[in-house]
């Protein structure tokens, strides 16, 4: 295999650490510590370790690019005190939080409590061991890996909920209801629009999905997916027009009101986890991914990272879009919200599903682009 | 779940300074409100009688944290009346003019805190950036930001500075546009018109039942404003029209506040013209030197002694940016006054929550109390 992967690069690295560490020591431990099982396992911990690593770094710097962008918008210039133009302002956020004390409310559940934000924080981990974001750079190739990331995306309110009904509060167990009728209620039109992509790309897998808009991206000839698809992620992310179970407004904090210190930094970590998972997903499903456009010079496509920056730079444009609609929109009301899913989203969703089967059939449309063949 | 309450206060975002909404809801759906306000009383009605009749204007800035102006002008017109004295004509336009500010000073404060409860946080930028103007402004001639103390009994403390008017017409300007700015971000806005639409109806029978007046009887289509029905300082001098809408929700009372700081600008225009080609005193050529000093500037000859001043009762209403104030003030001879009476606008607009907020939605709330516009400081007193 020609390709350097992310697990290669483990691979290699834990091969050479434990090879330096097994010199100094006697035959027997040195081949226990060599030997290829013992270096796999290895392998896969610096690999999840790089990954951990990465995604909240992204995190992190994704905050920071919101804070700077709603800046702009609001006419100020965001954190600039802390490092360059603020860029470690959010370290020392979470060091802040970090430091501080732990507060459960005498009253709370205790093991909800601490159970809701860690696995929160955890299940919105996992999702980045799944997503592709360049050729290699998952876990392994998993034939239904779309699917996978959905299905963990889709555990949130559960988490929420627990979280949100074991603070007892009044404003948490309101907040986690409307999260839980929220997150429900968009869950249907997001799968619908994955559906649409699914069936034009004729795969669940995210690389191979990537693959087949090499040549068209898929938002031109699924562009009513692709609209339907970022409305119901907005409503999945809770942000703003769709913030309502943390309407601040009127239920305070909503369901993350008792929450403080390390927990609160849980909660505020997640919510952009998977915000930056849903605009990888945009990436991916509709923008190219990976995919380097024609236009770039052959010396740059062939350097290792070109992949990667060339997704991220789509994803933060993407997550930026979120963060306009977050500086130029009102709230929703939960009612509206609510009907706006079941009555608008999902007939536009089954109508973005029957447009993608009749692409299929069509092939090509002109000024929109051709769809790759089903399974080619 | 069914139905509990909720205690939205003394801390929570909506209120917007210290009071509680205790609400009565069956899932997002109100079924009771009971207001309770009086964690900010200060008893200044009670102090007031043991201050100076100039001592007082530091107490009324207190009263209304965002129309500090509009407070004073009302204490000062009643104790004017009181006291028998007449100010001089250049104070009523510099008394138009503070009002006028303070007015658009508060309804851009009213702006910006209500699109952030409606989730709309720009606007609330834009609203502080552009009142910070304004506020300038009031520092440029009064000399403070929030607490101004810039009325005396018988005119006012000084004139404006030199180039003041030209400033004051450059940043008119400037509002002028930012007013066409925000309603773009409002009534533009699809989900800004689906969330205020048909919110918190307060009819114009009911407004007149429960005493609600301002901004909110102007928006349930009763034509009243104090600056037109019974006008004070230098409003029958200066041409302007009353704000009116008929929607009777959240809406018309945005529309009706948009409206009046257009107003407040074309009012201002025409008082900074006066103002430029005016000169004259600032303060009332004969004031009792005891009321003077040493506020006043020198010059004043005191012409009654204070024990044999005549005594007197003064009444003053003033439309102020929430709505008509009044103010009682009895003169039993001496320094201090005898009595002060002060009657809130918001008070009055708060005690009928029950009817504008029962059978709306808990995410309701923000909006509406926000289009009340509430200033706790002249609630409680």
């Amino acid at each position: 295999m020609t390709t350097t992967t992310l697990y290669s690069v483990s691979y290699d690295l834990s091969r050479a650490l434990l090879g330096a560490v097994g010199s100094v020591l006697p035959p027997g431990a040195r081949d226990a510590l060599t030997s290829s099982n013992a270096v796999t396992a290895l392998a896969v911990l610096v690999f999840c370790v790089i990954l951990l690593a990465a995604s909240m770094l992204n995190t992190i710097v994704l905050i920071w690019w919101e804070r700077k962008l709603l800046g702009r918008f609001m006419d100020r210039r965001g954190a600039m005190h802390v490092g360059y133009a603020g860029l470690l302002q959010n370290f020392a956020d979470g060091l802040k939080l970090f430091r501080k004390t732990t507060v459960s409310p005498r009253e709370a559940d205790g093991l909800g409590f601490y159970f809701g934000p860690t696995a929160y924080m955890v299940s919105s981990l996992v999702i980045f061991g799944i997503l592709p974001i360049s050729s290699g750079w998952n876990a392994g190739a998993l034939p239904l890996s779309l699917l996978l990331a959905l299905t963990i995306f889709s555990f949130a309110p559960l988490f929420i909920f627990v979280s949100a009904w074991s603070s007892n509060n009044k404003y948490s167990l309101m907040g986690g209801l409307r999260s839980a009728a929220q997150m429900i209620a968009y869950e249907v039109p997001l799968l619908l629009a994955v559906v649409a992509v699914v069936i034009v790309s004729g795969s669940f897998d995210l690389t191979t999905i990537v693959y087949d808009q090499r040549n068209y991206w898929f938002w031109g000839p699924l562009f009513l997916a692709l609209v339907v698809f970022v409305a119901a992620m907005l409503a999945e992310m809770e942000r703003i027009p769709f913030d309502l179970p943390e309407a601040e407004a009127e239920l305070v904090e909503g369901w993350n009101t008792e929450y403080g210190g390390m927990l609160f930094a849980f909660f505020m970590l997640a919510d952009y986890l998977r915000a930056l998972v849903g605009s990888i997903l945009v990436v991916l499903l509709f923008l190219g991914g990976w995919t380097l456009p024609s236009w770039v010079p052959a010396g740059l496509t062939s350097f290792p990272l070109a992949g990667i920056v060339w997704f991220m730079v789509k994803t933060y444009a993407v997550f930026g879009l979120f963060v306009w609609i977050r500086a130029s929109l009102p709230r929703v009301r939960t009612d509206q919200l609510l009907r706006v899913g079941w009555n608008r989203m999902i007939p536009l969703a089954l109508l973005s599903v029957f447009l993608a089967a009749a692409l299929v059939t069509v092939r090509c449309v002109p000024v929109l682009g051709c769809v790759p063949s089903v399974g080619a | 779940m069914s139905d509990m309450w909720i205690n939205m206060g003394p801390q929570h975002p909506m209120t917007h300074g210290l009071w509680n909404l205790r609400v009565r809801i069956d899932g997002e759906l109100i079924l009771d409100v009971d207001p309770e306000v009086g964690y900010l009383h200060r008893g200044i009605e009670k102090i007031s009688e043991d201050r100076h009749y100039n001592e007082v204007i530091t107490l009324m800035d207190r009263c209304c944290y965002v129309a500090g102006l509009a407070w004073e002008h009302l204490y000062i017109l009643s104790a004017e009346q009181a006291l028998h004295i007449t100010p001089p004509e250049r104070s009523d336009y510099l008394r138009t003019m503070c009002d006028e500010f303070q007015r658009l000073a508060s309804h851009i404060m009213w702006y910006a805190a209500f699109v952030q409860d409606l989730g709309l946080m720009s606007p609330f930028l834009y609203g502080m950036r552009d009142r910070d103007l304004v506020l300038d402004l009031l520092q440029d001639y009064t000399g403070a930001r929030m607490t101004y103390e810039y009325m005396r009994v018988g005119g006012v403390r000084n004139d404006v500075p030199p180039g003041f008017t030209d400033r004051a017409r450059k940043v008119l300007d400037w509002l002028g546009d930012r007013l066409h700015e925000y309603d773009q971000l409002c009534l533009g806005s699809a989900i800004f018109r689906k969330r205020c639409d048909g919110l918190g109806v307060l009819k114009a029978n009911d407004c007149v039942a429960h005493g609600v007046t301002g901004p909110m009887l102007r928006a349930a289509g009763v034509k009243r404003d104090l600056r037109k029905d019974r006008p004070y300082a230098a409003y029958d001098r200066v041409e302007f029209d009353v704000a009116l809408a008929d929607g009777a929700d959240v809406t018309a009372r945005y529309l009706v506040r948009m409206e009046e700081m257009r107003q407040s600008i074309r009012i201002l225009r025409q008082v900074l013209d006066w103002l430029d080609h005016h000169p004259g005193p600032a303060v009332a050529e004969r004031l009792p030197r005891w009321l003077g000093a040493p506020y006043a500037p020198i010059g004043n000859e005191g012409y009654l002694l204070k024990r044999s001043y005549p005594k007197g009762v003064g009444f003053s209403s003033v439309e102020e940016p929430h709505g008509e104030a009044q103010a009682y003030v009895v003169n039993e001879g001496g320094e201090h006054p005898y009595r002060v009476k002060f009657r809130s606008p918001v008070f009055a607009n708060v005690s009928a929550a029950r009817q504008y907020l029962i059978g709306y939605h808990v995410a309701d709330i923000p909006p509406i109390m926000g289009s009340v516009d509430i200033c706790v400081g002249e609630v409680d007193r």
